[in-house]
């Protein structure tokens, strides 16, 4: 029996719910991250022992097992969690790992003259952070931050493992019903490219954008 | 004005500095000179407290900058607020002229005053006006360093450390990275500088120009100042053998 336009409906519903999970997460993970990187330039040994644990841990494992930890982890001690509440919790500590490499990345690509500049200007820390590694740090690090983003997408299908209801969840359940296996994963798959594609567009219009104000710089 | 006693540095095993003493007169120019690796610019970083240093003293109109002692002989680096209000009085303009990429040539002199000093917007905006017109480039407030030429962008830098007023302005090679028909443009705004009578420090390879400005000349080597004196003594009559070493060397 093959898929009908209904299934595609239903399909295109669970797509929207997987972009939302990332998103979402996406959203959370980056504000996480944003805390996060400052602890690994931190002044405390023990702060930066934190964040390297946090990163250790969380990037060493499968995000799959990360799921499946978090969500019974939590459902053991809290109780009942709605497995959405779950697969966005997994999908921002994963994200936040990654993020907060990323960011790390960016700060130490900023020239170590340019601290000079700073500090002999007399500029109190919180200017320096808004004023110069804010903006640095995001020119420097948007295109690996967008692959993130991208895997963001990608690693949602992974909460189907918990029972979340997104585009790889949805598509299995059609293929027992209809068992049209390669037309519905041939769907699923250009859905899931298409958030991708999205995705990477909005990216390359915000890199145009920074360029055209200043930044197209160093390449001139 | 400025008075640095027994500055000592070492990075790990190497000493850097072995106790420099010097005395800046108020609008004195001094130029540093000596062969690379010498501890000159090691020199100038100190006194900025762009690096810190192991032992000595650098004061500046009688006030003891970066450290204080303490009644049981140790030193304390002073808060950060202190430093940053210290480093104020200063301004220094390096090799590669190190502007924020992503800031216009007015925006980077408008930082320091508007978020070191907490000037208000507006007044930060006009004295930056003021300092870029000063440099000659009243015209090209708007550009982004990567749309200058090195020439630019370096008196964009100085225009940067002299809207913070500062007292005394630390030049560190600042023609050194320019291509040869840029370096004078940037020279003559340094040469109008000194009818203003601000005190400068510079550490140069240009010797000529180093003749023409400077009061006084300091031959750095091993850490040391070697030899100090006025230009026309240290470059026509030195006497350290090394000095004479070094300018056959470089002529």
């Amino acid at each position: 029996m093959a898929m009908t336009l209904s299934d595609l409906w239903v399909m295109t519903q669970a797509a929207s719910l997987s972009l939302l999970l990332a998103l979402a997460s996406i959203a959370l993970g980056t504000a996480l991250a944003l805390l996060l990187t400052p602890l690994a330039f931190a002044p405390w040994a023990i702060a930066r022992m934190l964040y390297r644990l946090f990163i250790f841990v969380v990037r060493g494992t499968p995000v799959l097992l990360l799921a499946l930890l978090i969500f019974y982890a939590l459902a053991a001690f809290w109780g009942r969690i709605s497995p959405y509440t779950a697969g966005v919790i997994v999908l921002t500590l994963y994200l936040a790992a990654l993020f907060a490499e990323v960011f790390r990345g960016g700060v130490l690509a900023i020239p170590r003259p340019l601290w000079d500049c700073c500090k002999s200007l007399g500029l109190p820390r919180l200017s320096i952070l808004r004023r110069v590694v804010g903006p640095l740090v995001a020119r420097y690090t948007l295109p690996p931050y967008l692959n993130v983003c991208v895997m963001a997408v990608k690693a949602s299908s992974v909460l189907s493992i918990i029972s979340v209801w997104e585009l790889t969840l949805a598509s299995r359940e059609i293929i027992e019903r209809t068992l049209d296996v390669y037309r519905v994963l041939a769907v699923a798959a250009i859905l899931y490219f298409l958030m991708c594609f999205a995705i990477d567009r909005l990216g390359r219009r915000l890199e145009i954008r920074l360029a055209a104000r200043g930044f197209a710089g160093e390449r001139l | 004005m400025i008075e640095i006693r027994g500055i000592r540095k070492a990075f790990g095993p190497v000493a850097v500095l072995n106790g420099i003493d010097l005395s800046i007169a108020k609008g004195e120019i001094v130029a540093l000179i000596g062969r690379s690796g010498c501890g000159k610019t090691t020199l100038l970083r100190c006194i900025n407290f762009l690096e810190d240093y192991d032992a000595g003293e650098i004061k500046l109109d009688g006030e003891v900058l970066w450290y204080r002692q303490l009644e049981t002989g140790e030193r304390r680096r002073h808060s950060e607020r202190d430093l940053a209000r210290q480093r104020q009085r200063m301004g220094i303009v390096f090799q590669q002229f190190n502007l924020f990429p992503h800031m216009t040539a007015l925006e980077n002199v408008c930082l320091g005053p508007r978020f070191g000093q907490k000037l208000p917007g507006p007044t930060a905006e006009l004295r930056a006006r003021e300092h870029l017109a000063r440099v000659g480039l009243a015209d090209r407030v708007n550009s982004y360093p990567a749309q200058l030429s090195g020439g630019q962008q370096q008196r964009v830098a100085i225009a940067r450390a002299l809207a913070m007023k500062p007292q005394v302005l630390l030049l560190d090679e600042i023609t050194s990275a320019l291509d040869p028909e840029l370096v004078a443009e940037v020279e003559d705004v340094i040469r109008a500088l000194t009818q203003e009578g601000i005190a400068m420090v510079l550490v140069t390879h240009a010797i000529a120009f180093a003749r023409e400005i400077a009061h006084r000349i300091a031959y750095l080597a091993e850490g040391q100042i070697m030899e100090i004196g006025t230009a026309r003594d240290m470059l026509d009559r030195p006497r350290d053998p090394g000095l004479q070493d070094f300018l056959r060397r470089i002529r």
